[in-house]
């Protein structure tokens, strides 16, 4: 080996010069060889650790989406549970209004009818010899036992029997014991409605102590007298379903359909104060 | 002899079987209407426990749960419940000592008698104001009785609980 690079060194000096100046003049034209080899080399290497560089990245950024989307969903639930609470809210107040709207034509209508007070029934009735209602208003609000309570259109519902801080019960107009001056509209006679507890049951009362040659038609309007000035007078009671002869058969009362449904009243009016009209 | 410890339980609990009934009655049954009526479960209150105990007893406890009621229901009489509900207690207890053991039947039979009492005295009462109405009157009564009948059982099996409970020498 000593030899031969003694006989030959400046040959392969000079083939290594020639070899350098040839990969000198090719690198102005493309990669080096050298450097291309060690690329196409390392390049698998390159694509793995990319590809793992990449998936880390991947994991990482899911990561990070899916707790900014825990928070969004957890904020946009929020958002949703407020806007259903408006959404219950407008429809309380879209209630509320209707019934102020009503209230205000009650009062338009009525004029003599000074002082309402709005209420809701909290319960029906009770017991199976009493037709009652208890109110969610009571003397916090100035209501007072003897009180009409009326409904939206202005039909008498009943008269407030008992009251206590909050809440008041209201007798129905079909209860026993309730009696009204009565005025039949159509032909101004009078009389009295009161309860009768053989037709509580169907939601009925009795118009008594008519005037022997009154004339009712099935359908006539009863309505409050007013007199005494115990009830507002012109309360729509309810209309004469038939004329029957009491047991004596000299004198006739008639059967009242009262106005009200009472198994489908919600909402009320307490009457708390009124002009007495002569 | 109960020990005053126990009789405080004993009634404690009456009336806090009482108050579920009331609860059950508020909650559940007045929404309910068979046959044209409300179940009510009131004079069973007053009569059932009466049956376990002695007249004197009984009667006390138809008194306060005739207080309750009146203080809850609407009523011709602001003491209807009070003055009716001691009679129920009273017979209820008379019939359990000598007529029928306290039992089922005899709750039943004491129920049928709370209502019929507290039927009559109602009819009693419109006919005193001159609203006669015994017919219907009775017959409300009668269907109260029929409707209510089926809550005498499980409200039988509470009230004997409490009293097995405390008389365990008996």
């Amino acid at each position: 080996m000593k030899n031969f690079l003694k006989n030959h060194g400046i040959w392969v000096l000079f083939a290594g010069a020639v070899i350098a100046a040839a990969l000198s003049l090719m690198s102005f034209f493309s990669a080096s060889p050298l450097v291309d080899i060690t690329g196409v080399l390392a390049s698998p290497f390159r694509a793995a650790y990319t590809s793992i560089a990449t998936w880390f990245n991947d994991k990482q950024a899911y990561y990070k989406d899916v707790k900014a989307l825990e928070a969004e969903n957890a904020a946009l639930k929020k958002t949703i549970a407020e806007m259903e609470e408006t959404v219950r809210q407008a429809q309380a107040d879209r209630d509320e209004n209707e019934l102020l709207r009503q209230l205000l034509d009650l009062r338009a209508q009525r004029r003599d009818l000074s002082d309402f007070e709005a209420a809701t029934i909290t319960e029906h009735s009770v017991t199976n010899w009493a037709s009652s209602l208890t109110l969610n208003k009571g003397t916090n609000h100035g209501v007072e036992a003897g009180d009409s309570v009326i409904d939206s259109t202005g039909a008498l519902v009943g008269v407030i029997s008992e009251v206590g801080y909050n809440w008041s019960t209201v007798l129905t107009t079909v209860d026993t014991d309730t009696s009204l001056g009565a005025r039949v509209f159509r032909t101004k006679d009078l009389g009295l409605a009161q309860g009768d507890f053989s037709l509580m049951s169907e939601d009925l009362l009795r118009l008594d102590y008519l005037p022997s040659d009154c004339e009712l038609l099935s359908g006539d309007l009863v309505e409050t007298s007013g007199l005494g000035g115990y009830f507002p007078s012109g309360l729509v009671i309810g209309h004469i379903r038939e004329v029957r002869l009491d047991d004596s058969g000299a004198a006739s009362y008639a059967i009242v359909e009262p106005a009200v449904d009472f198994d489908n009243l919600s909402e009320v009016f307490v009457i708390k104060s009124f002009d007495i009209v002569t | 002899m109960l020990a005053r410890n126990e009789t405080i339980i004993k009634w404690a609990l009456y009336a806090a079987i009482s108050l579920l009934c009331a609860g059950v009655q508020g909650a559940v049954l007045q929404r309910v209407e068979l046959l044209g009526v409300i179940p009510f479960l009131y004079p069973l209150i007053a009569a059932i426990p009466a049956t376990f105990e002695s007249p004197t007893a009984g009667t006390a406890f138809a008194i306060g749960a005739g207080v309750f009621c009146d203080l809850l229901l609407p009523a011709p009489l602001p003491c209807f419940y009070t003055l009716i509900f001691p009679l129920a207690g009273l017979c209820a207890a008379l019939l359990a000592q000598s007529v029928l053991p306290a039992g089922f039947l005899c709750s039943c039979a004491a129920a049928v008698t709370a209502f019929l009492f507290t039927g009559l005295f109602h009819c009693f009462l419109l006919w005193l104001d001159g609203k006669t109405a015994w017919g219907p009157g009775i017959c409300t009564a009668a269907l109260e009785a029929l409707v209510t009948l089926p809550a005498v059982f499980p409200m039988t099996v509470l009230y004997r609980w409490v009293y097995r409970r405390t008389h365990l020498d008996d």
